[in-house]
Order: C-alpha cells, then sequence, then structure tokens
C-alpha cells in the first residue's frame, strides 16, 4: 500500500471514530446542562417582569421543555443526526445561523491571534535561546512570565485607556464603526482597524507560551548529538541554528499551535466581552445564563467537531513535517 | 391598487416634512449610538416588558399616549379620550392619516387587536392594566370604545408604548402571537423603522420618512450596541463612540467620574414611570423570619442612607413607607414608622428584647439566610452591608448569590429562602406595580416578581380591590394610608430605598429628555447639536 491512500485509509478511520465521541459529548453536555437550576422560561419570564403560570406553561410546551428529559434527549439527537441543530427560543431563530453569524468574528481573531502570536512567539523564543543567559534572553523570559500573569480583561481595558482613550488610534470596541456603516474596501479597512487591540491582547497571552516554549525546545534541539556532528563537520553556527536546530525545534511549537486552535474556537470569552466583540464565546456565556440549552448544545458541538478535525489534521501534517512517524 | 395610494401619501408626507424643516431650528440628520444592555432576546415589546426590550421597541412602536415629566398625558396615536360620568366607558380619538411602516394605514381595528388579543392576553402586565376591559366597540376606523367593567383609573397611566405598544393586527393575526415573525422584523407606526439586527453587535433603526408627526424624527439612525463588559462600555461613553446610556449601562462609580467631562451629563429623569425600590422579600410561612417584630426590627436597623451614599454614590432616597415618595402627587404616600433613614439600632434591639428573641453568648439571635439580586456587584455590596447591620442586632446572616435562572427558581418558585434583597418596579401607579407584591391572589407559584413572601392578610385583600376601582382622589387617598398603615407592621417586604437610576449622555445629544419614559421613550424629538 502507497503512502497516500495509507493515509486517506487512516483520515476515513479517524472520522468514522470521531462520530460516536461526538455524539458522546452531545448526551454528556445534554444532561450536564440540565443539571443547572431553572431554565429557558424562567429567564424569558424573569426577564419579562412577571408573567402569568399559564403563560410560562404554554412557553414551556412550546419549546418543549414540558417532555421527559430522554424524550428532549431523543428529539434533539434525532435533529442532530438530520444536521439540524434545533431553534433557539430565546433567539427566535434557527441555531445554525446564530452559530454561522457568529463564526467568522471568531475565525477572524482566532486567526490574526494564531499568526501573530505564534511568529513572535517563534522569534523571540529563538533570539532568546541564541543568546541564552545574557541579559536580551532574561528581558524576553520576564516580558513572558508577564505578559502570562497578567489577567487578559485587565491589559485589554489598559489598551483600550493607552491607544483608544489617551492616544485616539483605535476604536475602543465592537467590530465595525456602526455610525458609518462602510461598504466594500473601506469595510475591510475599518474591521481590521477594529482588530488590532483585541487581537493583541490576545496574542500576548499565547505569545508568552509559544516564547517559553520555543526557548526550551531550541535548547533541547542544541544539546542532541547532530549539533556536535555539525559543529565537528565544521558548520557555522548560523547554519547549525537555522537549518539543523530550527526545522526541529518548530514541530513542538506547531504541534501546539494546531491543538489550540481548536481550543480558542470557544473563543476568548474575556477579550471577546471586554472588546464587544461578536464571538462564539460571547454567545455561549450569555446562552449559558439564558440556559438557552439548545444553542449551547449547538455551540458545544462545533468546538468538539473541530477539535476532532483539528487534532486529525495535526496527525497528518506530522508525518509530513517528520517522516519518521507513520500512521496506522 | 395599493400602490398610487401609498405613493401618494409618501410624497405628500415628503412635502409636508420638507415644508417643515425650513422652519425647525433643530438639526435634522446624523447617527445617534446608544448603549443596549443586555442585549434584547427579541423585539417584541408586546410580549415581554424585559429593559432592553423597552430601549428599543418604543423608538419603532407608539402607544396610544405618552407621559411628561408632570405625568400630564401628551396625545400620540389617540388625538384625545372621553371617559363617561360612571367611569366605565373610555372612548379615544385616534389620529388620522398613521399608516404601518410597510405602508398600510393604522386603524381602531389595530387598538382593539392590540388591546385585546396581544395586551390582554400574552403581555406580562397587560391582563393587570386591561383587567376591566370587557370589549372594544370600533364604530368609525378612527374612534375605538373601551367598554369596562369597573371603573380603571390606573389604565390611563399604562398607555406609553413602552407599556402597551400599539401592533399591527394584519402582521399577528390569525397566528401565534407568542411566535410570529413580527417579533423579530418589528413594522410600527413610531419615528424610526426596523432594519438590520447583528446578533452580538447592534441593532439598527432607521428614520420612518413616513412619520405622522411633522418634520420629525430629526435623526437619520439610531444604533442600539450591546457591549457586555462595564469598563468598556465607560470608555466607548467617554470617547463619544456612544451618546447615550440609559439604566445604569454605565455603572455609578463610572458616572461620577464622567460627569465631570464638559461634553457629558448625568441625570436622573426619566424613570418616575418605573419608580424603582429595593427591598428585602420575607418567607413569612417558615424559616427565621415570620415573626412581624422580626422584620421590624430589621427595618429598624438599616442604615439606608448609608447604603445610598457608599454603595450606589448617593443617587437614592430611604424608603419611607410600601409606596414610594413618588406617589405623593397623587396623594397616595404617607411616611410611615420603623422606616429610620439612617438606622436606630438600639431601638431595633429593644424590638427584638422585648419580642424575647434572647441573645447567646456568640451575641447571636437568630441565624438566616439572605439572598441576593444578582443583577451586579453593587447588589452584592449592599448584601455585605446587611450582613453587617444585622450582625448588630444579633442576627447572624449567610450571603448568597446565584445566578438569575437559579435565583428566579427559588425565589418564586420553590420558595425555598429566608430573606431576599431585591428591586420591583412600582411603576406609574400602586395598583399596576405594588399590588403585586402582596395580595393574596398574588402568591402564585412559579410566577416572578409577586407575592413571594406568601404573606396574606383579608383585610388589605380587601383594601387593594378598593383602591383599584375608587375613582375618586381623596378616598382613594384614604384607602392607600390605611393599606401603608397594615404594611408598615406587618412588614411583609422591607423597603430599602427608591433607586435612582442614572442615564448618561453626550451633551452633543439635545431632546431626549422631554418624556417621563426616559430611555423607554421615542426619541423622536431628538436632534445632534
Amino acid at each position: 500500500m502507497n503512502r497516500s491512500s495509507k493515509i486517506l485509509r487512516y483520515v476515513g478511520k479517524r472520522l468514522l471514530q470521531g462520530i460516536p465521541i461526538i455524539l458522546a459529548i452531545v448526551v454528556m453536555n445534554f444532561f450536564l446542562l440540565n443539571l443547572a437550576e431553572g431554565d429557558a422560561v424562567d429567564v424569558l419570564a424573569g426577564e419579562a417582569g412577571s408573567a402569568t403560570p399559564e403563560y410560562m406553561a404554554e412557553m414551556r410546551k412550546k419549546f418543549g421543555l414540558d417532555q421527559p428529559l430522554p424524550v428532549q434527549l431523543a428529539v434533539y439527537l434525532k435533529n442532530v443526526v438530520s444536521l439540524d441543530l434545533g431553534y433557539s427560543f430565546r433567539h427566535d431563530m434557527p441555531v445554525t445561523k446564530l452559530i454561522v453569524d457568529r463564526f467568522w468574528p471568531t475565525l477572524l481573531l482566532m486567526v490574526s491571534t494564531i499568526i501573530l502570536a505564534v511568529s513572535f512567539g517563534i522569534l523571540l523564543g529563538l533570539y532568546a535561546a541564541v543568546n541564552l543567559n545574557t541579559w536580551k534572553d532574561a528581558m524576553i523570559s520576564v516580558f513572558a512570565l508577564i505578559t502570562y500573569a497578567t489577567p487578559l480583561f485587565w491589559v485589554g481595558l489598559m489598551m483600550i485607556i493607552m491607544f483608544s482613550i489617551k492616544n485616539d488610534w483605535f476604536p475602543t470596541s465592537g467590530m465595525e464603526n456602526i455610525a458609518a456603516f462602510y461598504e466594500g474596501f473601506d469595510r475591510v479597512k475599518d474591521i481590521a482597524h477594529h482588530l488590532v487591540l483585541p487581537t493583541i491582547t490576545l496574542s500576548l497571552f499565547y505569545l508568552a507560551l509559544y516564547t517559553r516554549m520555543m526557548r526550551a525546545s531550541m535548547l533541547e534541539q542544541y544539546g542532541q548529538d547532530y549539533v556536535v556532528t555539525a559543529r565537528a563537520k565544521g558548520l557555522t553556527e548560523r547554519r547549525i541554528t537555522f537549518v539543523h536546530v530550527l526545522r526541529n525545534a518548530l514541530l513542538p511549537v506547531v504541534t501546539m499551535a494546531g491543538v489550540q486552535v481548536g481550543a480558542l474556537i470557544g473563543g476568548s470569552v474575556i477579550v471577546e466581552s471586554v472588546f464587544a466583540w461578536p464571538g462564539l464565546g460571547m454567545l455561549a456565556f450569555e446562552s449559558l445564563f439564558a440556559r438557552d440549552l439548545n444553542l449551547l448544545l449547538g455551540i458545544f458541538l462545533l468546538s468538539s467537531a473541530l477539535v476532532v478535525a483539528v487534532n486529525l489534521i495535526v496527525d497528518v501534517i506530522y508525518c509530513f513535517l517528520d517522516p519518521r512517524i507513520e500512521v496506522t | 391598487m395599493k400602490l398610487p395610494k401609498f405613493m401618494n401619501a409618501v410624497i405628500m408626507t415628503a412635502a409636508i416634512t420638507m415644508g417643515g424643516s425650513a422652519v425647525q431650528a433643530q438639526q435634522a440628520g446624523g447617527s445617534m449610538v446608544f448603549l443596549v444592555q443586555p442585549e434584547p432576546p427579541t423585539m417584541a415589546g408586546y410580549v415581554s416588558t424585559s429593559g432592553p426590550i423597552g430601549l428599543l421597541g418604543p423608538k419603532i412602536y407608539d402607544g396610544l399616549f405618552d407621559y411628561d415629566n408632570d405625568g400630564k398625558m401628551i396625545p400620540v396615536l389617540a388625538e384625545s379620550y372621553d371617559t363617561s360620568a360612571d367611569g366605565k366607558t373610555v372612548t379615544f380619538n385616534l389620529r388620522k392619516g398613521v399608516t404601518w411602516h410597510d405602508g398600510k394605514p393604522f386603524t381602531s381595528a389595530d387598538v382593539q387587536f392590540t388591546i385585546m388579543e396581544v395586551l390582554k392576553k400574552v403581555h406580562p402586565r397587560g391582563p393587570n392594566s386591561f383587567k376591566e376591559v370587557s370589549s372594544i366597540d370600533t364604530p368609525d376606523a378612527h374612534t375605538a370604545v373601551f367598554n369596562l367593567d369597573n371603573p380603571a383609573p390606573y389604565m390611563m397611566r399604562a398607555l406609553s408604548s413602552y407599556e402597551s405598544p400599539m401592533v399591527p393586527k394584519h402582521h399577528l393575526e390569525g397566528q401565534d402571537i407568542k411566535s410570529a415573525k413580527l417579533a423579530n422584523n418589528p413594522v410600527g407606526t413610531g419615528p424610526f423603522k426596523f432594519t438590520e439586527w447583528k446578533k452580538g453587535q447592534y441593532i439598527r433603526l432607521d428614520k420612518n420618512d413616513n412619520y405622522w408627526k411633522e418634520g420629525r424624527p430629526y435623526i437619520d439612525r439610531i444604533v442600539g450596541r450591546f457591549v457586555p463588559d462595564a469598563s468598556t462600555r465607560a470608555a466607548a461613553m467617554e470617547k463619544g463612540e456612544v451618546l447615550y446610556a440609559a439604566y445604569n449601562a454605565i455603572a455609578n462609580i463610572d458616572a461620577v467620574r464622567l460627569e465631570k467631562r464638559d461634553d457629558i451629563s448625568v441625570t436622573t429623569d426619566g424613570y418616575s414611570m418605573i419608580n424603582p425600590m429595593a427591598l428585602l422579600e420575607f418567607n413569612t410561612k417558615e424559616g427565621p423570619f415570620t415573626d412581624a417584630a422580626v422584620r421590624r426590627a430589621i427595618s429598624t436597623a438599616i442604615d439606608r442612607q448609608f447604603m445610598i451614599d457608599t454603595i450606589f454614590f448617593g443617587y437614592g432616597n430611604p424608603a419611607t413607607s410600601a409606596l414610594s415618595s413618588n406617589f405623593a402627587a397623587t396623594g397616595l404616600h404617607a411616611e410611615m414608622p420603623h422606616y429610620p433613614a439612617n438606622g436606630d439600632v438600639a431601638a431595633a434591639n429593644k424590638i427584638l428584647d422585648d419580642a424575647g428573641y434572647k441573645k447567646d453568648s456568640d451575641g447571636v439571635r437568630l441565624k438566616g439566610t439572605l439572598d441576593l439580586i444578582p443583577y451586579g456587584e453593587d447588589w452584592r455590596r449592599a448584601g455585605e452591608y446587611l450582613k453587617q447591620a444585622m450582625g448588630d442586632i444579633g442576627i447572624d446572616l449567610e450571603l448568597r448569590y446565584e445566578d438569575v435562572p437559579t435565583w428566579l427558581k427559588r425565589i418564586y418558585h420553590n420558595y425555598d429562602f429566608q430573606m431576599n434583597l431585591n428591586y420591583f418596579y412600582q411603576l406609574s401607579d400602586p395598583v399596576l406595580g405594588v399590588h403585586r407584591h402582596y395580595g393574596t391572589n398574588m402568591i402564585r407559584k412559579g410566577t416572578h416578581f409577586v407575592n413571594s413572601s406568601r404573606y396574606s392578610n383579608a383585610d388589605l385583600d380587601a383594601l387593594l380591590g378598593a383602591g383599584m376601582t375608587e375613582p375618586d382622589a381623596e378616598k382613594r387617598s384614604a384607602i392607600y394610608l390605611d393599606i401603608q398603615n397594615i404594611l408598615a407592621e406587618d412588614m411583609p417586604v422591607v423597603n430599602l430605598f427608591e433607586l435612582e437610576f442614572l442615564t448618561v449622555y453626550n451633551t452633543k445629544l439635545k431632546g431626549a429628555y422631554g418624556s417621563a419614559m426616559g430611555a423607554y421613550a421615542s426619541f423622536g424629538d431628538a436632534y445632534l447639536d
């Protein structure tokens, strides 16, 4: 069997394995979420001030919340299997539409964060490792430690104060200038302008992670036998670092980045909240407090599916990066 | 057939609008971005009185009347009304030439449908407000005659676009009103038309060019923005990205800071129809607070002014009775005993001593749990103060803070509480906002914000019934004096203070403050300088 068909078979197998995993996650989430006191009707009626018991009973009937839990679960699973994520009664909208609307902003923030964090993380880690135990290394380590330990909401608020209020460089929050309603290329520019502060804030945390990881990974590789061999061959330090060590040191960082793509889908509730970024994390957060279980289950389903998919992709990438790793 | 007529209307209104704009001093145009917090579930103000819906609904829908800051009725969709001598027939003369945003004319049939089929059936408060309305006659397209079983003076205070929005019959008839498409695609007669809702970001409303009021609205576009984080909201206001924030969307702590700026002002106007009251609800059926003497002692011990000054930055007034002092204008408020503004610990201790509650070796007479309304940090601080104040009179409190659904279920469904910190809207008349808290008929398991104390007193019930239908102001005042006396003695609920909500606004925005409805008004007269 040649390599590519082997990989295809592997992907097929993993996808099949993913289905029961995702279903198990859905069932578990369903029961976990139902453990919480109160339901969507309680919240809606509570917000409305006062509602009659008849009104609330009628709403429960309409939402299907009067059915016993196993029946509700069966109905939900049946819908999921037919790729229907159900209806959010709170938003009076299909769950799929709600999720898709919020998915793009999440993706935008996530991708720009990953790119920024990974590239700067690699650079800083590399620089620190090359200048091991000098003041440069110390500075970078301290910087990484501080950004890693500082609460994100505080960083976000300081960013707003520094770069939005004291210096009028960026808007405080939101994804678009909604007094202007730009179209076309102006809109792209406007969104990019709004993206800067949340991306930097969210990146700082991951940046620290990648910096430290890259530094450690570089140092580990420097100690390997092949580096000694390279030195013995008389290669320059520069060539050893960039051609031999760097490539090998990248592996764990890339792996980590891949895994975190899945985690980032849920978004960072804190950054989305501080910058009023309309992402999935905030949607999930709000629907938890509104007991909008259909919507919440939909978001969980999407993120579990993505985690399964991204893990698979990372595994496949492995064997391209390092031919010694084989899929079975 | 319909189109030429509609086009005619457009051209005529456009001509009127242009004629109007030639003489007005106010500037037309511009976008007004304001804070809506939190994001509303829908825009169906006829189904839900939820706060954020109230911020947007009245810009889209009109009511029959609005109210100015002195409580005077301002004609909106009704130009005038007549009440028969016995108070049982109210005739509304409706404005002519009003069209819905989709171009269809607004008629008395819409009024009839709105009251009888929508508000009386699915609105949370409508069944109370329009309880006495048995039928509505529509002799012609611009007259609506309300037939009442009993006089209902309070009904005339519930006709605003927030409390009772007029909705289009042709979009709801024959449908399940609660799930009709109108909820997310509102069509009203108001000064602004719904354009777009970007979930998680904003709701955009555009100027209704066919608005019935000549030359209004001035503003081209109103955008309600959702910003979840309180500090970011303050920053957006500081930067001028948003121009208006009501209902404490900007926390008091930020408001007092922002007020120092030249371009930002703070007002407490616009909440007199809401009348929010902070209070403690007690479980009168079981637990440590079933004795009225204990509740009187608690009320006596609390330093209300201290809570207002330190936790709410001075915004608020100490409660002096079960009814808000805002009702004094209609003669429905009197100061009661056991409501000291600064707290009287010695007197409170004496009440408890006399009632036979002995302190144990730790100085504790009673132990209890205080639930806190999960609506933000201020209430947690208030709970911490109460714990300390109650400690001074030997009541050892434990605090409990849960999320909204859990809390609602605990207090109003399971009755699994002892003492609960909360606030209620007393609204524009005690019948609308206060009766629900005390009447035996308002002990309704599972209904929120009603009589959770399960307090039941036949004498009080009779007085509440009498207060509801008494048309004579003086007699009504006497009835409510008796009611307040009974409640000051039994204290199933201890009122703490009349909350003052804050509206923070950019001084660029003018003319948004003329209605007693405040942020729940239409903004048709608002303009940008």
